[in-house]
């Protein structure tokens, strides 16, 4: 400064950092960041190490650790074009630019459609916060709610009205009596639900009275859903609990004797269909099945098999906080970009936009990096 | 000038990618060693903690990898340490705070959890069936 006198076009005195306000902005927006997911993640450490028995098998939590590691891949690829998409700006190659932000945009939407793929694998297992038995006792009276849910759609269905369910269940027997006599269409069908509606009262007492255990409640709902009538080439119909035999092994339904018969000579009929009846057990030749009509499956379906989670809800809770926050980051980066992509190639001046944006993203694909391990791997 | 500066530190950024995606594979290359569960050191879970070691290092490297060249924080000046020194220490503060009591507590929870009382009550009361029959 001694020879100001000299040289008065000398550059004014700038406060602040030399970096623009909008970068510096950025950096401090996602300093809050940092803390912001530190905190979801550091939560989920302490709190899984403090639960002896966190669920970590992939067969229960249904996490795959390839969708995980794809979209890790996706994040990386699409950082990597940001970087390359803000070097053209620099180079102001907007052309480049363009091109390259539109397949970061591309890589965002494939990583949120891998992810919808993997909520949708949790939603239909039911594996939601709040949703799930941790324990045997708990997983029984699940099972015993959705199949009030599913009891109460049908009296619905039957007998129409504002009634509770303990009125309209009364009411059925009512409205087949009636339909006896009037010799309804829907005779059949209401008969139908109301044995479903008998099975399903049988099984609530035997639960609220503990005289059953988890594994007897999984092995009836496979008996409901595969009780039908299979009609063979020759019109023949057999009613009773129709299926594959190593599959009638595995839930009970084969009776004693039957299922020793069974192990000895288990080599040889793969294509034959069972079908346990009062009176005994019915081999039928795949190839002589004509069809087959399940009589309850239709509305046991929405029963979900009594599979207890330790630890489950509050897994679920972390999974669904960490990576929907991470999601919704996922979003907004894509409205960035979409901001720039509207102009197309008209780029000029927004070489600080594509930098900040290209800041955040990566940021998004640091969250993804840390995890990836922890929640898919670990 | 300052733009000057910066444009002078050239990196191969296609380079940090495929650096970046080789750590990829090495966490799922982990993944598939099957140590998870095992025991090892002579510890129950020696198997879980050393495959969260390897895969947390994995991740701690490929965050240096995105941070460092990326988001270009190895060229930046030292205000990149007045942000994100006091963000990180304020971030790992919660967990600090969180892990004496629930992370690591020397008594055994009380929680639906830990005891699995049903299958045994079902098994062990043999009598129960007959009770509930007189009761309907």
């Amino acid at each position: 400064m001694s020879h100001s006198i000299q040289a008065p076009a000398a550059p004014p005195l700038k406060m602040g950092l030399a970096i623009p306000n909008s970068k510096l902005c950025v950096w401090l927006f996602l300093g809050t960041e940092i803390m912001f997911f530190t905190a979801f993640i550091g939560t989920y450490i302490v709190l899984r190490l403090g639960s002896p028995g966190w669920p970590d098998n992939p067969n229960v939590t249904h996490i795959r650790v390839l969708a995980g590691g794809t979209n890790t891949f996706v994040l990386i690829l699409s950082s990597y074009f940001v970087v390359v998409a803000h070097e053209a700006m620099g180079n102001k190659n907007y052309q480049r630019a363009n091109k390259f932000l539109i397949y970061t945009f591309a890589l965002a939407c494939v990583f949120l459609g891998i992810k919808a793929f993997e909520y949708k694998g949790k939603i239909d297992h039911d594996i939601l916060p709040g949703h799930i038995a941790e324990n045997s006792e708990q997983a029984m009276n699940k099972v015993v709610n959705e199949f009030q849910v599913v009891i109460n759609e049908g009296l619905d269905d039957f007998v129409p009205g504002d009634d509770n369910a303990i009125v309209k269940s009364s009411k059925l027997q009512g409205r087949i009596a009636e339909l006896k006599a009037e010799g309804g269409e829907e005779l059949a069908e209401i008969e139908t639900f109301a044995k479903l509606e008998t099975e399903f009262k049988k099984l609530r007492t035997s639960v609220l009275d503990e005289t059953i255990t988890m594994v007897q409640v999984e092995h009836e709902l496979f008996r409901l859903r595969n009780t039908g009538t299979l009609t063979t080439e020759n019109d023949r119909r057999i009613y009773g609990v129709i299926g594959e035999k190593a599959k009638l092994l595995e839930y009970g339904q084969l009776p004693g004797d039957a299922a020793e018969e069974s192990t000895s000579q288990s080599t040889e009929e793969m294509d034959e269909i069972l079908v346990v009846t009062r009176d005994g057990v019915i081999m039928i030749a795949t190839d002589d099945v004509h069809d087959i009509t399940y009589e309850f499956r239709d509305r046991v379906e929405h029963v979900h098999d009594p599979h207890p989670i330790k630890y489950g809800n509050l897994f679920a809770s972390v999974y669904f906080l960490m990576t929907g926050f991470h999601a919704l980051h996922v979003i907004i980066g894509m409205i960035l970009f979409a901001i720039v992509l509207k102009l197309g190639t008209n780029l000029d001046g927004w070489h600080d936009f594509v930098e900040n944006s290209g800041l955040y993203w990566h940021f998004v694909d640091l969250v993804w990096i840390f995890l990836f391990p922890l929640i898919y791997i670990i | 000038m300052m733009e000057h500066e910066h444009d002078t530190h050239h990196v191969n950024y296609l380079y940090i990618f495929i650096m970046l995606c080789v750590f990829t594979l090495m966490s799922v290359v982990f993944d598939g060693l099957g140590i998870k569960g095992k025991t090892m050191f002579g510890k129950e879970g020696g198997g879980t903690a050393l495959l969260a070691v390897l895969v947390l290092a994995v991740a701690v490297a490929k965050a240096l990898c995105v941070m460092l060249f990326f988001m270009h924080l190895k060229f930046e000046r030292n205000w990149k340490y007045v942000i994100l020194a006091p963000t990180t220490i304020l971030a790992i503060g919660l967990p600090l705070a969180l892990l004496p009591d629930i992370g690591v507590h020397y008594y055994t929870l009380d929680v639906p959890q830990v005891h699995d009382s049903v299958d045994h009550a079902a098994s062990d009361h043999p009598d129960a069936e007959d009770d509930s029959k007189e009761g309907h």
